[in-house]
Order: structure tokens, then sequence, then C-alpha cells
């Protein structure tokens, strides 16, 4: 039986040494002039995170072809841009023993608009698609259309929800407390209410009167519905 | 029996109304311009293209959102209404009126109301071309549908099912 298992897990594991790490950025991210933006980079592999895992960024700035290199991670240290347009804006805050490879640039300005590819390699799982990341600078964080509109529905719809919510939380709470005034009354009505009715007669105990007075109102509120 | 069916087909009518005037874009039209609440329709060398809504001084942002929600909520509330009018149906007790369904259907017309009078009170006050289209007097219309299903769900007593 343990045979079994260890042979099925060796095979899945010699099986998925044919995939390829998989890299994750995110799409697209915004921000504002002068602001601060992290760049999340992070990576899926079937080994283990090994000693000589490398992280690289390029950067490729909106409308040209060329891409330079901004960032490398190897050998357990980080390398910085220290000659291009990012020379004292980066900074590594990524930590590559948990697979995380994240850059932060700081002070952004409107040239900085461009495309953020992330490069993993994990040896010897070396094979896979870098991950690119799309920045875009705004003077004035845009609200995409139609957020306001969404909004002021959904405020009224809850208002309704809450509305309706809390108007059986009275009922219910009014009605507990009607019972618990007038259980004596209640109980020698329902008796003497009606024939057909199989309910117990009321006990002593205050708890149980209530019980059985709302079971009645129950029966009652059926045989209004026939 | 048959008052009743009439009442519904009188409300989904009103529901109907409501959808045609929020969807369709022809609350503002011209020969080559079809415009509504949520785009403009331009008729560029015989071909009709989507276009964005004007943003300026003479199209205010805040009053085109409220119009935009109000209609949808609009549409929304009438179609609680029906739902909640089939569930009273059959769990009122004898004797007693619709409100709650009267009270939606009212919302509704209330809402539907605010959101043309702000179209016409905010938007193409100085355009001299273009009229006003089907999408706005069918608003209206609904309104007044609307309005009076809820009067009538207020008056009705449910008899004996």
């Amino acid at each position: 039986m343990l045979a079994v298992l260890v042979s099925i897990v060796s095979l899945g594991i010699v099986a998925q040494q044919c995939q390829a790490i998989v890299i994750y950025t995110g799409w697209e991210r915004h921000a504002l002039v002068g602001s601060d933006i992290r760049l999340s980079c992070s990576f899926f592999s079937w080994r283990w995170t090994s000693e000589e895992v490398t992280f690289s960024w390029t950067y490729r700035p909106d409308g040209s072809r060329d891409s330079i290199s901004i960032f490398h991670y190897t050998g357990g240290e980080a390398y910085l841009d220290n000659k291009g347009p990012f020379k004292d804006r980066l900074e590594f805050v990524g930590n590559p023993g948990r697979r995380d490879g994240s850059i932060l640039i700081k002070n952004l300005d409107f040239n900085d608009n461009g495309t953020f590819t992330c490069d993993a390699k994990n040896p010897p799982d070396i094979v896979g698609r870098p991950s690119s990341v799309r920045l875009l600078v705004f003077e004035k964080v845009p609200i995409q259309a139609g957020v306001i509109t969404g909004a002021i529905i959904g405020v009224v719809l809850g208002l309704l929800v809450l509305v309706v919510v809390i108007y059986y939380l009275m009922r219910f709470l009014v009605a507990r407390r009607v019972f618990s005034l007038n259980v004596s009354k209640h109980g020698k009505k329902k008796k003497e209410g009606s024939q057909q009715r199989q309910g117990p007669a009321p006990p002593a105990d205050p708890s149980k009167v209530k019980a059985a007075a709302s079971e009645k109102k129950k029966q009652e509120s059926r045989k209004d519905k026939k | 029996m048959l008052f009743l069916i009439g009442i519904f087909i009188l409300h989904i009518s009103a529901i109907v109304l409501l959808l045609v005037a929020t969807i369709d874009n022809a609350w503002w039209v011209t020969d080559t311009m079809r415009t509504d609440v949520w785009g403009r329709w331009l008729k560029i060398n015989g071909v009709w293209n989507l276009t964005d809504l004007p943003t300026g001084t003479d199209y205010p942002q805040d009053y085109l959102h409220a119009v935009q929600a109000t209609a949808v909520l609009a549409c929304i509330f009438s179609f609680i209404a029906a739902f909640v009018f089939l569930a009273q149906l059959f769990t009122l007790p004898k004797g007693q009126r619709f409100t709650i369904t009267g009270a939606f259907q009212l919302l509704a017309c209330v809402f539907i109301m605010i959101a043309a009078s702000i179209y016409t009170n905010r938007f193409h006050v100085k355009e001299s071309q273009g009229s006003y289209g089907h999408s706005y007097i069918l608003a209206w219309i609904a309104f007044g549908l609307s309005f009076v299903s809820s009067i009538t769900y207020f008056v009705l007593r449910k008899k004996s099912a």
C-alpha cells in the first residue's frame, strides 16, 4: 500500500519536472505622479527554492522597442540600476527565500510610463515565460466610468435591505415582549377559541407557555392562509 | 380574477417601459446623433459609431450619474414590486391591502420621475437642434403607469384566493 502511494507520488514529481516555472506579476498598475509604487513579482515552481534563484527586471518605455535591464538579483545579492532612468530610485523589497522578487520605484514621473518585465529563474527549473506589468502614471487617479452610478445604486439597495431587516427585527422583538407580558391571557383565549385545535394544555412553566403560545399562533396563521 | 390579471399586466407593462427607457438609446435625437444616459451614437459617413458622452459644463457629470442611478433603481424596484406582489398574493390574509407592493411601485415611480426631471432640467437646455426621443417619452409614460399601478395596490383589498 505504502509502496503504491510512494510510486504514484514519485511518478507525479517526475511527470511535473517537465512543467515550466510560472511567473506572476500584475497586469496593469496605476499610480500618481510623485508617489511610490511596488511592482510585485513571484513565481511558482515544482522545485524547492534553490540558493541560486535569480530575479531580473527590465523596462521598456511606452512607444519604444528597446528594453533595458534595471534590476538583477543573483547569488544572494541585489544589483540595482545605477546608470539608467531609475538611478537612486529603485529599492529591492522582495524576499527571494519566499519567492518574492518585488521592487519599489520611488518618486514616479510621467517618463516612467511603460512595461516592466520580470524574469525569474529557479535552477534547475529555468524554462519559463517572463511576465510583464504595465505602469500608468496619472496626475489624478481617474474613477472608472460607472463606479459612481454603481455606488449610488448599491447604497440605495443597501438601505432598503437595512430597513427590511430592522422592520423584521422590531416585529420579532415586540412580539416577544408582548408574549412575556400577556402570557396567561393568551393561554385562556386560545383554549376557548376553537375546538379543532390540538395543542397541549398550557403548563405552569413560563418558557413552555411561550413555546406553546407561539405554536398556537403558527397554527392560527396556517388556518388563515387556507 | 380578471381584475388581478389586469393589474398584473399593467405592472408588467410598466416594467417593460422602464427597461426600454433605460436601455434604448433615444433620449435625445437629431438626424445624425442619438443619445441616452449611457452613450452617444454618431452617424459618421453613413455608419453609426458609439462614442462617449461629452464632458463639460453643458453636460454635468454628477447629474448624469444621478440620472443613470435613479433610472436603473426604478427598474430594480419595479422588478422587486412584481415579485413581492406574487408573494403577497399567496401570503396576505384576507381583506388586507397590498401595501408593500404599492410602496415599491411608488418608489419606482418616484425614481423614474427624478431621472426624467433631472434630464429635462439639466441636459440639452441650450441645444437648438434635435428633439426628445422615444425612450424619454416612454420614461414619462412609465412614470404614469407605475403611479396608477401603485395607487391600485394601495387601494386593492385581497379577496379569498
